[in-house]
């Protein structure tokens, strides 16, 4: 097994670059923002948060899954994941939530204690939705991801180490621990930091609406690093089709749970029909923003569901990509389509903000990506399963 | 079959070998002399033995695309027709085209098409039902196929065809036994 | 034949059991599961008759408990309004969520290629198979005119009318029809290739003559291999997102009505795990005492029972997590129903059951993150019974106590099943059963064909299976 052994591709190196300098541009645009329009910032700013988060955890959620049920699909990829979910991307992560923290006012009307005060529903939920509480909870999420993420990096160093066949199994003890606390925390992290935003709302499944979403961008960045990683006569890391297959097939399983979970939501509401729910699908579903959500439906659903259908599009890394970059695009879609209403319910709104913010935040979160890819050998060479995870079909 | 020229009924030669491995050199040896209708017995599917054959084309695949497509379509259209059109009735104040409610009983028949056409597509495609065949004439075959034997046929439709050419190859692979097989 | 899997374990920490014994030949194991079914009648083992007379006996318990429906009505049953859904419809739920476990670990596992699965799977299908079975039997019992159940059908007639499609209970309709007709056909599909083997070895002329009909000429041609594995996928890859379907739909039978307790857009996959759950806890019940009695340690090793206490493992807490949020929510939504629902179900008459049930579903179960219970058939056999019973309290619970205080404190009432509810309930366990020894006696169990490809010698020929 001298596989793995290859230089990372110039790619990388450049790709760190652009994100560095797309992190830059964006962050200047984000001040311009600030400037100019405080409150679109704000706003704007939540959805590319949530979007760059949802790349960084997203993979986490995923390293965590594979620690648990130990597939060949994951060995191969854990650097990736383990790149895109570090102890540096989640501490970008961290440091990024400062704004909203800051800007709680602009986002949450639910801080705004005159409103509170004239609203029963709110000054029932006050024990909930009050600003220590929301912004304790929330350093208590960033704190856990921190803390998981800095766990395995830290085994996955021992285990390059030492070889010490243990860790493996360590690795699976803290993955079904952290899976549990990783779908609780973003469970309420996704309550707190969307759904309180049209505060009388609420659905329980929500969380998982969310999180799966994230699922979905973390596979997909996973596709499109294989494309970066996997290719040409002497790949930097040694991908086969059944590999990429198995990628594929997960990408499109995530995308038809999406679907699902959308569905269940909506069905339940709709059929329910009571007025404190159906205000979220009253301006989704009939008003200003029908067309965004047959777009969404189209573009997070149909089109990556009707493409993914295809074996070879799921063997290939240059096939698969294009429907990646697809599913990114859609994932912005997907959280302005659960934000942006909620400020403008009647009319449809896109900020140049709106692109600024995942410019700004994903450049750099892909900057620390590249840099977390070029820290370590591309595959864990003591993972007990690596030889098993290499062999040819 | 007496008295007549034994080729026209014949159904092909049958070689039993002991292993996987056997087989599978069995089969590169009778492609490589030229035989392309071959067919291989063993009692499990063996990933090896379909790629030698080129057994990887099956249609029962676009056969469940196409019937659970139709399952859908129809199903959706047909609660569209009756709850909008051929009896409209206001039931709770919802839409007669209340498509959101049409969506559960579009997928399950879209299931039950697209399920009941690859199990009936596999069946159609192979051939069955079919009670009797030629190679359960052979002992051997009946008592070893379906749990320890290997086994490769070559069938009598083969244009270069010569039963006494194929014995001789299949009798130099080191076969357990080699049977004629008659129609 | 009897190595013990802590033999072979050796010293390396993560090394697994192996999901076959070590010795075995595709002949062994082609004769070791087909001797269960071709021994002669006259030598069928003792345990077996005795659970068939129980079976049996429990089946004409529900024959009499149906004739009495039939004869007098539905009065016979407790349900009453406010509680209109009783015992039949959380019977129903919970056979049709102990049928998931067999499709999750037949199709499922198969497309994630755990072979691990390949023993059990046929036996799990059997199970759904027969689960359906009963639990199709409510709906139909509780129409009231069981005469008619076409009538649930959109079927042309003189009425002129047509099934509401804006309501779960048409849904419930299709899901459960087609669920039920994919799983027959994907149990039988799986059998095919073991039925050929059955003709070829039975001893009994008749029971070849019976297993060759049923075989359909199977001959393990690799023709016909060929077009079976893309079936065989593609029947899998149709039945996950169908067991979703199947177990979300009837979750929308409570969540799409707006009762408190019931209207909740968590109930899909909530109810989609706590049906998983409950069926791996049906398979351990069943699969712990067979083991033993069919001598299938080699087959069945401690790799599948560590296995399935995971997924349990795994289900209870996605249950959990249902249950939490349909706490928070209700405080959260500052609804005073939903918030009075919770508190009822807390402190209200029927609080014994529920507190039974989160000890019974969350707090024992959590014994299962011991390795040392995990592999403990006694420990595991007990916490599967436990959850048996925990999750047809959790649809007494969701259902009755729900029900059981309307909005109207007038309407407030009281709910018990009759004796002919639990009449009903014990029959339906009967007619299970006696499906079950049926199979395992008349039929291959175990996936012969399927285990031959887990021997050293298939493995080796084999390529992409480990």
């Amino acid at each position: 097994m001298n596989q793995g052994s290859n230089p990372l591709p110039e790619g990388v190196e450049t790709l760190g670059r652009i994100g560095l300098i797309a992190g830059l541009v964006g962050l200047a645009l984000l001040g311009a923002g600030y400037a100019t329009d405080r409150e679109q910032l704000f706003r704007s700013y939540l959805t590319g948060y949530m979007w760059m988060l949802g790349l960084a955890a997203g993979a986490l959620g995923v390293m965590l899954l594979h620690h648990v049920t130990r597939g060949a699909w994951g060995v191969v990829i854990r650097r990736i994941l383990e790149a895109a979910a570090s102890p540096l991307t989640l501490g970008f992560a961290a440091v990024a939530f400062l704004p909203i923290a800051l800007g709680t006012h602009s986002l949450y009307e639910w801080t705004h204690a005159e409103v509170v005060a004239g609203d029963a529903i709110l000054s029932h939920k006050k024990p909930w939705l009050n600003e220590p509480a929301f912004l304790g909870r929330s350093a208590a999420y960033l704190v856990l991801w921190i803390v998981l993420a800095a766990v395995f990096a830290r085994l996955s160093a021992r285990q390059d180490e030492t070889g010490d066949r243990r860790i493996a199994l360590s690795m699976q003890r803290w993955g079904a621990f952290g899976v549990v606390a990783f779908i609780l925390s973003m469970t309420f992290a996704a309550f707190d930091w969307m759904m309180s935003l049209t505060p009388h709302w609420f659905s329980t499944i929500y969380g998982l609406y969310v999180i799966i979403g994230q699922a979905v961008a973390a596979m997909a960045l996973v596709a499109l690093a294989g494309l970066l990683l996997g290719e040409g006569p002497s790949p930097a890391l040694p991908l086969q089709p059944r590999h990429l297959h198995d990628h594929g097939k997960l990408l499109f399983a995530f995308v038809c749970v999406w679907a699902y979970f959308g569905y269940s939501q909506f069905i339940i509401i709709w059929s329910g029909n009571l007025p404190e729910e159906t205000t979220f699908y009253t301006s989704r579903l009939n008003g200003a923003w029908k067309v965004t959500t047959i777009v969404l439906v189209l573009l997070h659903y149909a089109l990556p569901f009707a493409l993914l259908l295809s074996r070879n599009r799921k063997r290939s890394a240059k096939a698969l990509a294009p429907v990646a970059v697809l599913l990114l695009f859609a994932r912005w879609l997907d959280l302005h389509w659960l934000v942006a209403p909620a400020f403008s319910a009647n009319a449809f709104t896109l900020h140049w903000l709106d692109l600024a913010a995942p410019l700004a935040l994903g450049g750099i979160w892909l900057r620390l990506f590249t840099l977390g890819l070029k820290a370590r050998p591309l595959l864990p060479a003591n993972e007990p399963f690596l030889k098993e995870a290499l062999a040819h079909e | 079959m007496h008295g007549t020229h034994p080729e026209p009924s014949l159904h092909g030669v049958l070689a039993e070998f002991r292993t996987p491995d056997e087989l599978l050199a069995a089969i590169e040896s009778a492609r490589a002399a030229g035989y392309t209708k071959l067919d291989a017995y063993t009692p499990y599917p063996i990933e090896k033995v379909l790629d030698a054959l080129d057994l990887h084309h099956s249609k029962v695949p676009l056969l469940t695309l196409g019937a659970a497509i139709f399952g859908a379509v129809a199903v959706f259209s047909f609660a569209y027709w009756a709850s909008a059109i051929d009896y409209p009735l206001n039931i709770g104040g919802r839409p007669l085209n209340s498509w959101p409610a049409f969506i559960p009983a579009t997928f399950e028949g879209a299931v039950f098409h697209g399920g009941l056409a690859a199990a009936l597509g596999m069946l159609v495609l192979n051939g069955l039902p079919r009670p009797h065949h030629p190679v359960f004439e052979v002992k051997r075959f009946v008592e070893h196929a379906s749990k320890d034997g290997y086994f490769l046929l070559v069938e009598a439709e083969d244009p270069q065809f010569d039963v006494s050419a194929v014995r001789r190859l299949l009798e130099g692979l080191g076969p357990v036994e080699v049977n004629d097989l008659e129609n | 034949m009897s190595i013990r899997f802590d033999d072979v374990r050796g010293a390396d920490p993560i090394a697994q059991p192996p999901v076959l014994a070590p010795g075995h030949t595709p002949a062994s194991v082609t004769e070791r599961i087909s001797e269960a079914v071709t021994t002669k009648l006259t030598k069928t083992p003792k345990w077996w008759l005795g659970g068939f007379a129980v079976g049996f006996a429990l089946l004409n318990v529900f024959l009499f408990a149906v004739t009495n429906l039939f004869m007098t009505g539905i009065g016979v049953w407790g349900n009453n309004i406010p509680v209109g859904w009783g015992w039949d419809i959380i019977c129903f739920v919970w056979w049709i969520g102990i049928g998931h476990a067999g499709t999750l670990i037949s199709a499922i596992l198969l497309l994630l290629r755990q072979s691990w699965r390949n023993s059990i799977n046929r036996f799990a299908e059997a199970m759904t198979v027969f689960a359906v079975a009963c639990a199709g039997m409510y709906p139909i019992l509780h129409l009231g005119r069981p005469w008619l159940p076409h009538w649930l059908l959109p079927l042309p007639g003189t009425l002129g009318m047509w099934p509401n499609f804006r309501s779960p209970l048409i849904w419930d309709v299709f899901a459960v029809s087609t669920y039920a007709t994919i799983s027959i056909v994907f149990w039988y599909v799986g059998m095919l290739p073991d039925l050929a083997t059955l003709r070829d070895h039975a001893k009994a002329r008749l029971a070849r003559f019976a297993y060759g009909m049923a075989a359909l000429g199977w001959r393990n041609s690799s023709r016909h291999w060929a077009n079976y594995e893309v079936a065989s996928l593609l029947l899998a890859g149709l039945s996950t997102p169908l067991v979703l379907s199947v177990h979300s739909i009837v979750s929308f039978d409570f969540s799409v009505g707006i009762v408190p307790g019931w209207h909740t857009t968590v109930f899909p996959p909530y109810f989609v795990a706590g049906a998983v759950f409950a069926g791996f806890a049906m398979v351990l019940t069943l699969v712990l005492p067979l083991r033993p009695l069919f001598k299938l340690h080699d087959f069945i090793t401690e790799r599948h029972l560590q296995n399935m206490a995971k997924v349990m493992l795994t289900t209870g807490l996605i249950v959990a997590y249902g249950y939490v949020l349909e706490i928070w929510a209700a405080f959260y939504s500052g609804n005073e129903f939903e918030i009075f629902m919770v508190l009822n179900r807390f402190t209200g008459p029927y609080a014994t059951q529920y507190w039974l049930l989160i000890l019974l579903n969350i707090a024992i179960p959590q014994l299962l993150w011991l390795k040392g219970i995990r592999s403990n058939v006694w420990a595991l056999w007990a916490i599967s019974m436990c959850i048996n019973v925990g999750m047809w309290l959790e649809r007494f619970v969701i259902i009755v106590v729900s029900l059981h205080r309307d909005y109207v404190p007038s309407n407030w009432a009281m709910y018990s099943g009759t004796k002919f509810d639990v009449m009903t309930f014990v029959g339906t366990m009967g007619l299970f059963l006696t499906l079950l020894l049926l199979f395992i006696r008349f039929l291959p169990a175990l996936n012969m064909f399927e285990m031959r490809i887990l021997t050293p010698e298939a493995t080796k020929a084999h390529g992409e299976e480990k």
